[in-house]
């Protein structure tokens, strides 16, 4: 069902161009590289600061307003970037371990924001005085989110070196 | 070549090292962009450029350093074929201009003296010199068919 539905998503005239491009597909890829960059400081910056290791004079919860609209265009050019890419070798994807490793790692995200949102990073009173000290919940999460997003890095790496079934049913 | 390459015999090496690279240069390059979004107006509006600037000054040359060994070493694993490959020379070249720009103009724009067009001038530039960089190095492969 799911399998059915990548297929026809990949041979979609636009996405089977795509595949076949010489320079769009890189150009699409290096466009997904910068966006994580950017989205990526900006995870570090939240999390170096709730740890305590970063704008010691600037409160948690002004740190993490500052960079929300950020954040969110980052991740949404990232994010549409990567879709592009999955959606040109959807099938190939599919079968992919790194990339299933990947959406795991992203699921693992949604829960980390559920966990944690409430307690951390929509808690306007989290040390909202610098000189109150961080507490050990929000050092945790910070923790949680630099290896969940380590971990998403090196696995979007990793795709690219399993040998896929590739073509089987390109058109 | 009377010793082998260890980087070169290990399968694991090279994508561990380009995580290594990917991690490096999204810290350094994320936030530099981040100071330029600063002098473009965006970001943290509490704090001067300056403040920014100095705040994130070793995070980014800590990602630079662990980019450029991290890099070194993916080099050495095939440094006939980088030295050959244009989209390299031209990553290498732009490299050296973004670091010196990085470190020459750009740390002094967030002083406040210059006007706001130069400013916002030099923001533009080290956005696109450091995001040429990224497409030199993945043209690389591009260039270079079958590298992967």
């Amino acid at each position: 069902m799911l399998l059915s539905i990548l297929i026809r998503l990949q041979n979609l005239a636009w996405f089977s161009n795509f595949r076949s491009s010489a320079y769009v597909y890189p150009v699409v890829l290096a466009l997904h590289l910068t966006a994580v960059s950017w989205f990526g400081a900006m995870i570090v910056i939240t999390d170096l600061r709730l740890l305590g290791w970063a704008l010691p004079d600037t409160s948690p919860a002004e740190v993490i307003r500052r960079l929300r609209t950020g954040k969110r265009i980052g991740f949404l050019i990232a994010a549409a970037c990567g879709f592009v890419l999955f959606a040109a070798k959807a099938e190939e994807y599919y079968y992919n371990a790194f990339f299933r490793t990947k959406m795991l790692l992203f699921a693992g995200v949604m829960i980390h924001a559920l966990v944690f949102r409430r307690s951390v990073y929509a808690n306007s009173a989290i040390a909202k005085d610098t000189a109150n000290p961080i507490p050990r919940r929000a050092k945790l999460a910070a923790w949680l989110s630099l290896g969940l997003w380590l971990g998403i890095l090196c696995a979007g790496r990793a795709i690219g070196y399993v040998a896929g079934k590739a073509g089987m049913h390109y058109r | 070549m009377l010793i082998e390459n260890p980087l070169s015999t290990s399968p694991s090496a090279y994508p561990v090292l380009e995580c290594f690279h990917i991690a490096g240069f999204a810290l350094a390059i994320g936030m530099i962009a981040l100071v330029d979004f600063r002098l473009l107006g965006f970001g943290f509006l509490d704090q001067s450029p300056a403040q920014i600037e100095r705040a994130f000054r070793w995070w980014t040359l800590g990602g630079l350093i662990t980019a450029v060994f991290s890099g070194l070493l993916i080099f050495s694993t095939d440094p006939d074929m980088y030295y050959l490959n244009r989209s390299f020379l031209l990553k290498m070249t732009l490299l050296a201009i973004a670091i010196i720009f990085n470190y020459t103009v750009h740390r002094q724009s967030p002083s406040g003296k210059l006007s706001k067009t130069s400013t916002r001038l030099i923001a533009g530039v080290s956005l696109l010199l450091w995001t040429s960089v990224i497409f030199g190095g993945i043209f690389i492969a591009v260039v270079a068919p079958g590298l992967g």
